[in-house]
């Protein structure tokens, strides 16, 4: 992405905020879009089961309606949800672990609580081996994979926001990333050829 | 975003991607408890929440919400015509008006509790709720959850 992306990008995300602020629905309706898959990667990425991150995402979003007026740019917001739900998520966690004997795990809802953190989907062979190397990663990478992954379009803005990086090495930092997982899958007989 | 040059790219991000997505209901549920949340309500953040419990023959759960002024905490009771019962107690405890907004059409229902601070809902659909407690008086916020799946 070039810096001239990057702009445009921090101002659809400013644009959507103003109008959001403004009682735009549709417009809200995109920035949660954008930005639920990562706040969820972060809560998650906080230990919490699947139940408990979700709480923490709508917390987040909740407290930043109230503090709307007070954040001005597109990057602050991006900045400010991640923190939050860090935060949340590690207050979340503490007091689980206080509370609760099994970590605050039996929450109790409709929704199926999904893998516990650190339980992976196995599918097939190659998902195992897939994820033996994938473990061999710096956090940044895996953390990094995981988020470029699950998002459509990915949003350099809010990534460097949730790594604390300069916008401009995001791109890089990627491509270095799922390159050495690369070279360590196709070194594996057991990952084979596609 | 930067082209995924060739299939192998593209089946190690769709790999990962398979494992822990975002729940498929994430979104709505954050847009159902914003959309009538003001910006002066206070947040109630979910405390404590029990696993299903079979009561006296019925299928109950209980939730805690603490905020900064008020705990609520509810139980939901399953009925035997797949509505629910919500019976909630707020501490400490004042004949506040409370509210169960669910999602539209539905309207939203409302409830004064008593002066011990217990409250009920009967006949509510299962699906996204969120509860409102009201002020005793202008000047002091009005408490929010999250949204819930009853």
């Amino acid at each position: 992405m070039s810096p001239a992306d990057a702009v445009d990008a921090d101002a659809r995300l400013g644009e959507l905020l103003e109008r959001a602020r403004d009682g735009d629905r549709e417009s809200l309706r995109e920035l949660v879009r954008v930005l639920d898959p990562v706040l969820w990667r972060v809560a998650r990425g906080q230990g919490l089961a699947a139940e408990d991150a979700a709480d923490v995402v709508q917390t987040s979003w909740l407290e930043l309606l109230r503090r709307l007026h007070e954040i001005r740019t597109p990057r602050a917001v991006t900045a400010w949800l991640i923190t939050t739900t860090r935060r949340e998520a590690w207050h979340r966690r503490q007091r689980a672990r206080r509370d609760v004997p099994d970590g605050g795990a039996a929450v109790a809802t409709a929704v199926d609580p999904g893998p516990a953190p650190g339980e992976r989907l196995i599918a097939d062979e190659r998902d195992r081996v897939l994820w033996t190397h994938f473990e061999r990663l710096s956090e940044r990478c895996r953390d990094l994979l995981r988020i470029v992954a699950q998002v459509e379009r990915p949003d350099y803005t809010v990534i460097a926001a949730m790594f604390g990086l300069p916008h401009g090495s995001i791109g890089p930092t990627r491509s270095r990333c799922l390159a050495k997982l690369r070279a360590m899958l196709l070194a594996d007989p057991a990952w084979g050829t596609p | 975003m930067t082209g995924d040059g060739d299939d192998t790219d593209r089946e190690i991000l769709a790999r990962i991607a398979r494992d822990d997505p975002p729940p498929p209901d994430l979104d709505e549920r954050v847009l159902f408890a914003l959309a009538l949340t003001d910006l002066e309500a206070e947040v109630a953040r979910l405390a404590e929440a029990t696993p299903a419990l079979a009561r006296a023959g019925e299928q109950a759960h209980t939730v805690t919400f603490d905020a900064a002024s008020r705990t609520v905490m509810i139980t939901v009771v399953e009925r035997a015509d797949n509505l629910v019962r919500v019976d909630g107690w707020l501490a400490p405890a004042a004949a506040l008006v409370v509210e169960l907004r669910l999602p539209e059409p539905a309207e939203p229902r409302v409830v004064t509790a008593d002066d011990t601070g217990r409250f009920v809902f009967d006949e509510v659909p299962h699906g996204l709720a969120q509860l409102l407690i009201h002020p005793p008086s202008t000047g002091t916020p009005k408490v929010v959850t999250p949204s819930l799946q009853l």
